[in-house]
């Protein structure tokens, strides 16, 4: 079987699955689809303790309710229990997602999104399709298809998403512009030492602030930047900057989080200008 | 609720069991055999072969199980409280160590019973989890061996267990969980060896002749091999040299020096043919030329010994000697010449290409 026997066969396989994976997404057959997304709520969070892991994310006691039954449930995130809760007050809603009918197999996440339509996998199987002609192309007629092939779509896409990427940092930097600033204190820091196979230790640190927002939410939160000793921060005082609609975005220091999204702005222009670059070059060549 | 004084016995399981442990044993012997057997004779069909084998047969692994996993995540794990009995750090380097936790455990409805379970604690928090102490603990009803210290509980079971006074169960109530099947370890060994050795015996063919491909003539440096015999071939000439104890008068040794020569590739045509004792060289006939060369394989070895002895013939019997037979075609027609050397002198006669004797001479 020769290079092309293999082709077909690759992009047989691949289109297969991918057939089959829009197919169940399509029938609501995804398990993204099928997933059961209720809203929790935060009834309780306990300060961490000194010293503990951090693994486990800030102790919470959440109450939710299954649409299917109306039965109440109240949970806590012990465990493996999807996303690591690092920022808690009571009474924030949380997302608890879990299989039809079983939600004692509940699963946290921070975000309270719609959730997509599972077909990240079918796409995915989709663009090993596209990856293997480009492939064979690169390699019987020379390395500038493997440049128009593979850039000339990523450039392609991310000069679609642009300015959606452009429009969503210039909202955090309006976000920055009129965040509150509150006192806070540095009441816990949790420490995570782990050995790897060859004996090397790491530890990392994170220091747990609260602090009041001006509405009256306590908010007890994991900070792993803003403090320049963290290990020695435990009892300081600092002032916390937060978004007044959503106290999880919140810093210590505006000023660095300002130049991180500008630097990230310039990053995504500069990104998309080389992978187009990089196309325009593998054009030219062919 | 499965209590029993001993670990279960494995029943049906143990033949699946095994059966699944030589399957998977045989997939990765032949998989890692088919990669590198097809890395060394460049067969890319048997390379992606040793790559696709164990994805597929991971994916059917993944398949076949997920009944049982789906019947096991439909369980609803049931909350209880425990008591532990003794504790016991067995070992870590990290801030999470691995502690060893007897317990006894008093499910709401049903008897308490014994387990014993290892989880990772947080150094910070073993002070919460002293001998004597009641925690709260969930595990699956169909496998009460399965039990997990649930280290942030509810409220509700919170109280529970702060104002719970639990009895010890009797040593005899205990949960464990089945035993592993015997042997797995072995047939999954057996596997992967009849596996490796299936593909290596089916391919054995390919690796010899990988082996010999290896030693082709070269015109810029002669390859050399060493077994009983030293070759040393070369684009104009081949020379097989015999270990002590061989000579080239004995049956079959002239035509295995040719094979050996003849392995680089093709027929041999050769210019001339010098045979002693233990050498045999060739003087290979230029390829793609018109240059007079004969077959040496036509020579009629069968006949070298009975012509030695037949030049000797004048030379004392038991006194040391030397042969040397040239076979030459440069004339056209083939001219085998012997010469035998010996304390007395030497002898010599010449023999067409049939090994008739046309011309003799005796010792001088």
């Amino acid at each position: 079987m020769g290079l092309h026997g293999y082709l077909v066969l690759w992009c047989g396989v691949f289109g297969a699955l991918a057939l089959v994976g829009y197919g169940r997404s399509l029938a609501g057959m995804t398990r993204a689809q099928r997933t059961v997304r209720a809203k929790g709520r935060i009834e309780r969070v306990d300060v961490p303790r000194h010293g503990s892991s951090p693994r486990e994310g800030i102790s919470v006691v959440v109450s939710f309710q299954d649409p299917a039954t109306g039965q109440e449930f109240t949970v806590t995130n012990d465990g493996e229990c999807g996303d690591l809760i690092d920022v808690a007050w009571t009474g924030r809603e949380i997302g608890v997602h879990y299989p039809p009918g079983r939600p004692h197999a509940f699963r946290f996440a921070g975000h309270r999104a719609e959730g997509g339509r599972g077909l990240a996998w079918p796409t995915f199987a989709l663009f090993l399709v596209y990856a293997g002609p480009v492939a064979v192309a690169a390699i019987e007629r020379g390395w500038p298809w493997a440049l128009v092939g593979f850039c000339g779509p990523w450039a392609l896409s991310g000069l679609y998403h642009l300015p959606g990427n452009m429009r969503d940092r210039n909202r955090r930097l309006d976000e920055l512009a009129g965040m509150a600033c509150v006192p806070g204190r540095v009441v816990a820091v949790l420490k995570s030492v782990s050995t790897d196979d060859d004996g090397h230790t790491s530890t990392r640190l994170v220091p747990v602030v609260t602090f009041t927002t001006l509405d009256g939410r306590a908010v007890t939160a994991y900070c792993e930047s803003g403090l320049p000793d963290p290990a020695g921060s435990r009892g300081l005082d600092v002032p916390v900057h937060y978004a007044p609609e959503d106290p999880a975005v919140f810093t210590l220091d505006v000023g660095s989080m300002r130049r991180s999204w500008q630097w990230d702005k310039a990053v995504n222009v500069v990104g998309v200008l080389i992978v187009a670059a990089a196309a325009v070059v593998g054009a030219v060549m062919l | 609720m499965t209590i029993s004084t001993g670990p279960l016995p494995p029943t049906h399981r143990t033949p699946v069991a095994l059966a699944r442990g030589f399957l998977t044993g045989s997939v990765v012997g032949t998989s890692l055999a088919a990669l590198v057997v097809g890395g060394v004779v460049e067969s890319v069909p048997l390379f992606v072969a040793g790559l696709v084998l164990p994805a597929v047969y991971g994916l059917l692994f993944v398949l076949a199980g997920s009944p049982r996993r789906a019947r096991e995540a439909a369980v609803v794990p049931r909350t209880a409280l425990a008591v532990i009995e003794s504790r016991t750090v067995v070992g870590g380097e990290s801030s999470d160590v691995p502690v060893r936790f007897e317990l006894t455990v008093a499910p709401d409805a049903g008897p308490a019973y014994r387990v014993e379970v290892t989880q990772d604690v947080n150094v910070v928090d073993l002070p919460d989890y002293r001998p004597r102490g009641v925690v709260v603990v969930r595990y699956p009803p169909d496998r009460p061996w399965q039990v997990r210290i649930v280290k942030r509980p509810t409220p509700e079971w919170e109280e529970r267990a702060a104002s719970a006074r639990l009895d010890p169960a009797p040593e005899a109530a205990r949960a464990v969980a089945p035993a592993e099947v015997r042997g797995v370890g072995f047939v999954g060994l057996l596997g992967l060896l009849i596996g490796a050795a299936a593909v290596v015996l089916l391919f054995s063919s390919d690796l010899s002749g990988r082996d010999d491909a290896a030693k082709p003539p070269s015109a810029s440096r002669p390859s050399v091999s060493s077994t009983s015999s030293t070759t040393v071939v070369s684009s104009v000439s081949g020379t097989v040299a015999l270990g002590p104890g061989r000579s080239y008068l004995d049956e079959g040794e002239p035509d295995r020096a040719l094979d050996t020569l003849a392995q680089g590739g093709g027929a041999l045509r050769a210019l001339t043919v010098v045979v002693q004792e233990r050498t045999l060289s060739v003087v290979f006939a230029p390829a793609g030329t018109q240059a007079p060369g004969f077959d040496p394989r036509a020579l009629p070895y069968d006949r070298f010994p009975a012509l030695v002895e037949e030049a000797a013939t004048g030379l004392a019997v038991r006194s040391p000697r030397t042969w040397q037979l040239t076979a030459e075609g440069l004339t056209g027609s083939l001219v085998i010449r012997i010469v035998v050397t010996g304390a007395e002198g030497t002898a010599s006669l010449e023999a067409d290409g049939r090994g008739n004797v046309v011309r003799r001479e005796p010792p001088r």
